[in-house]
């Protein structure tokens, strides 16, 4: 019964979300609600190394560029079917992952954020000089688009993809690498003197999460079907660690939640023209000081205040 | 006839007046704009922005749009694409879905507008681009599409026949050369100077959000170049021609920058500024500009108390093109219609650059329009202008049929 319980509430969100489309008269909440779906894919990945592995890495961008550029040049260089190079996409981001993400995890805290804040730059400098393959800052315009570019079926891969993968999140949570994964977030010394080799797990969370940037930057080109490596920037891998941090770090939901806030929150704030970036910013500062536990963390805090007073009053 | 008949037959001409000018219903057009108006693409697409809304004023003053009966009145809604692409696409789909908007101006900055372009041909609008220099913005053929300002490749060409006719033969580049249409500027300055027997001897790189360039500038003094040429946003630039004259490089310095008297001042004194050259389309500064130009900039100052930047005449002419179009079309609605239109444009009367029409049109097949190009420098403290660059507007426009 409580099972049952805990999952309404995602059930609900799911009922909800899959009916959107048919509720949404303008298309542009619609092709908001894709890009933050995409973001949920990105977040969750992010939230997998930042959130349950306690490690905080700039490179989330960097990785959806790789996942948009690797699918859209594997078409349009070898002709790949849209749906294999979307497929293959977060395979060559793991790869990039691994090469990566073995010498970044020998160091901790502050010392793995900047090295991978120092792999976004690279990535980014490599998509603008490397401008043969890449078409440098002018970007690859004209990418294809999957059903002829109708938003209402891409949305719904997008939910697809972004429910499964936060279902994977939650499994891979839940299990005994979750576990160990969140234990090297409290203590990894005392995980390494319980024998267990911690930097496996690290590298795992790393590219897995890596994965899931690649597959939201395959999913972010074939749906914008244009990409310059403006896009894929530090400024987009913060976006990514504010996700986390807004929605929950370390929770299932969070992610999902901040991600839309990212998406949504700068578009709700253009009424205040030039002073919107101001705004969100300043939204973001207050919420980070008075909410570190994120959205998911007040609402968790605030029921529990209700349930205990409820069984004292009952008591 | 009696007087009776007579008031009669005043108060019948009276109501028909009276409904006939009802027919003529008073309706509003929305136009959007998306340009960076926060940011560093700001300093090009605030004025920008600022000058649709100039042109709206005055269109709606001069009694509007007239479409058959019909009169429309320009409402503009700016969004700010802050020159970042998803914001772009953002900005645009809801002026499209949310705001019904049909037309769409601005756009000062390449990666934004490229991202914008790349969906425009599907959508019932019609998108004028302004400042954006890339090139491929207008080698697509994308029907609904059309540019004001040239490509950068079209002005480096001119640019380089000047400097090689000026006779530096040994030129060091320092710019924002990670961003394609700087790039293409250089490469077309090089090929001229080549042609000459010269040489570009160096190209150093600073980002768009650099201010020492002194590394840059040491390096390049130790090679002892003829002239430096500096292609990138205006503060960028600024700070290169000011450190350049700190560390004592008295060479010729062009550039490619079109920023305002007041842009550059923001950064550097007008006797560090004294002898630049800025090689670029023929925009506006008071020495060079035609009536309109000088009408547009006394207005636009009186209106922002600020002086207009050079480039952002791209945008005021948008709307002047836009509503000639219309007129022309007949129709607000049909956009496939106004889009055809904007191709067999000649050049309206009340536009500020000066056009070079391919064709006697304003846009060519590709939806090009041409300035002439022209040299300026800076002389006691104001953008002077010297004289015209060499620029072949047909041949370009045919080279330009010819990429994909």
């Amino acid at each position: 019964m409580n099972r049952i319980l805990a999952l309404l509430p995602w059930l609900l969100a799911l009922a909800l979300l899959a009916a959107l489309p048919q509720v949404l008269t303008v298309k542009y909440y619609l092709h908001l609600s894709i890009l933050a779906l995409i973001w949920v894919i990105v977040a969750q990945g992010q939230n997998l190394i930042q959130g349950f592995t306690g490690y905080v890495s700039i490179v989330q961008a960097g990785f959806m560029g790789i996942g948009a550029y690797g699918s859209t040049l594997m078409g349009l260089n070898f002709q790949w079917p849209l749906w294999a190079t979307m497929l293959v996409a977060p395979l060559i981001t793991a790869l990039f992952a691994l090469a990566t993400g073995y010498p970044s995890l020998r160091v901790k805290g502050h010392y793995f954020a900047i090295v991978t804040l120092a792999f976004n730059l690279i990535i980014v400098i490599v998509l603008v000089n490397y401008s043969e393959l890449t078409k440098g800052e002018a970007g690859i315009s004209n990418i294809p688009k999957p059903w002829g570019g109708n938003r209402e079926a891409f949305y719904y891969l997008a939910l697809v993809l972004a429910a499964s993968l936060t279902l994977l999140a939650a499994l891979i949570a839940r299990s005994r690498v979750g576990e160990i994964l969140l234990a090297i977030r409290q203590n990894e010394d005392l995980v390494a003197a319980l024998g267990i080799a911690a930097w496996k797990y690290k590298l795992f969370a790393f590219v897995i999460s890596a994965m899931y940037a690649g597959l939201g930057g395959a999913l972010y080109a074939h749906f914008q079907g244009f990409i310059n490596p403006e896009i894929f920037g530090v400024a987009q891998s913060l976006d990514a660690i504010l996700a986390v941090i807004l929605g929950g770090s370390g929770t299932i939901a969070g992610p999902a939640i901040g991600a839309f806030l990212v998406v949504f929150l700068p578009e709700i704030l253009r009424f205040a023209d030039s002073f919107r970036l101001i705004l969100y910013g300043l939204i973001l500062v207050l919420a980070t000081i008075f909410m570190p536990i994120g959205i998911v963390g007040i609402v968790k805090a605030a029921f529990a205040r209700i349930t205990r007073r409820e069984a004292r009053h009952g008591g | 006839m009696s007087n009776h008949t007579f008031t009669r037959a005043c108060a019948a001409l009276a109501i028909t007046l009276v409904a006939g000018s009802s027919l003529a219903a008073e309706k509003k057009l929305s136009v959007g704009v998306a340009d960076a108006l926060t940011g560093g693409g700001a300093v090009y697409g605030l004025p920008q922005a600022n000058a649709v809304k100039m042109a709206a004023e005055e269109i709606n003053a001069a009694g509007g749009i007239k479409v058959g009966p019909d009169v429309y009145k320009i409402d503009v809604i700016a969004y700010d694409d802050k020159a970042n692409p998803t914001e772009a696409t953002n900005a645009v789909r809801k002026l499209i879905d949310r705001d019904g908007v049909k037309y769409i101006l601005g756009f000062c900055c390449s990666g934004s507008t490229s991202a914008v372009a790349s969906f425009i041909g599907n959508e019932k609008a019609v998108m004028l681009v302004g400042n954006a220099a890339e090139r491929s913005i207008t080698t697509k053929k994308i029907p609904n599409l059309v540019r004001t300002r040239p490509p950068a490749d079209y002005t480096g060409q001119a640019a380089g026949t000047f400097i090689a006719r000026k006779g530096q033969k040994r030129i060091a580049v320092l710019g924002a050369l990670d961003v394609g249409f700087y790039a293409q500027y250089v490469d077309s300055v090089e090929r001229e100077i080549k042609k000459a027997g010269g040489e570009i001897i160096a190209r150093e790189v600073f980002s768009l959000k650099d201010r020492d360039m002194t590394p840059q500038l040491t390096k390049i003094r130790g090679l002892n170049p003829d002239a430096i040429l500096v292609v990138g946003y205006v503060e960028p630039a600024a700070f290169v021609y000011r450190q350049a004259v700190e560390l004592g490089m008295n060479i010729p310095r062009y550039g490619f920058t079109s920023g305002s008297e007041e842009q550059f001042l923001r950064v550097t004194t007008s006797e560090q500024m004294e002898g630049v050259w800025d090689l670029r389309p023929t925009e506006l500064t008071l020495l060079s500009a035609s009536k309109n130009g000088v009408a547009y900039h006394a207005n636009y100052t009186k209106k922002y108390n600020a002086s207009p930047s050079p480039s952002s005449p791209y945008a005021y002419d948008q709307l002047y093109a836009l509503k000639a179009a219309i007129e022309a079309a007949g129709t607000v609605d049909n956009t496939e219609a106004v889009a055809k239109a904007l191709r067999n444009l000649a050049v309206p009367p009340q536009v500020v650059m000066q056009y070079q029409p391919v064709d006697g049109k304003m846009f060519d097949v590709n939806g090009q329009a041409y300035t002439s190009n022209g040299a300026f420098q800076w002389q006691k403290g104001k953008w002077v202008f010297v004289e015209d660059l060499p620029s072949d507007s047909k041949a370009y426009s045919q080279f330009l049929s010819t990429l994909n």
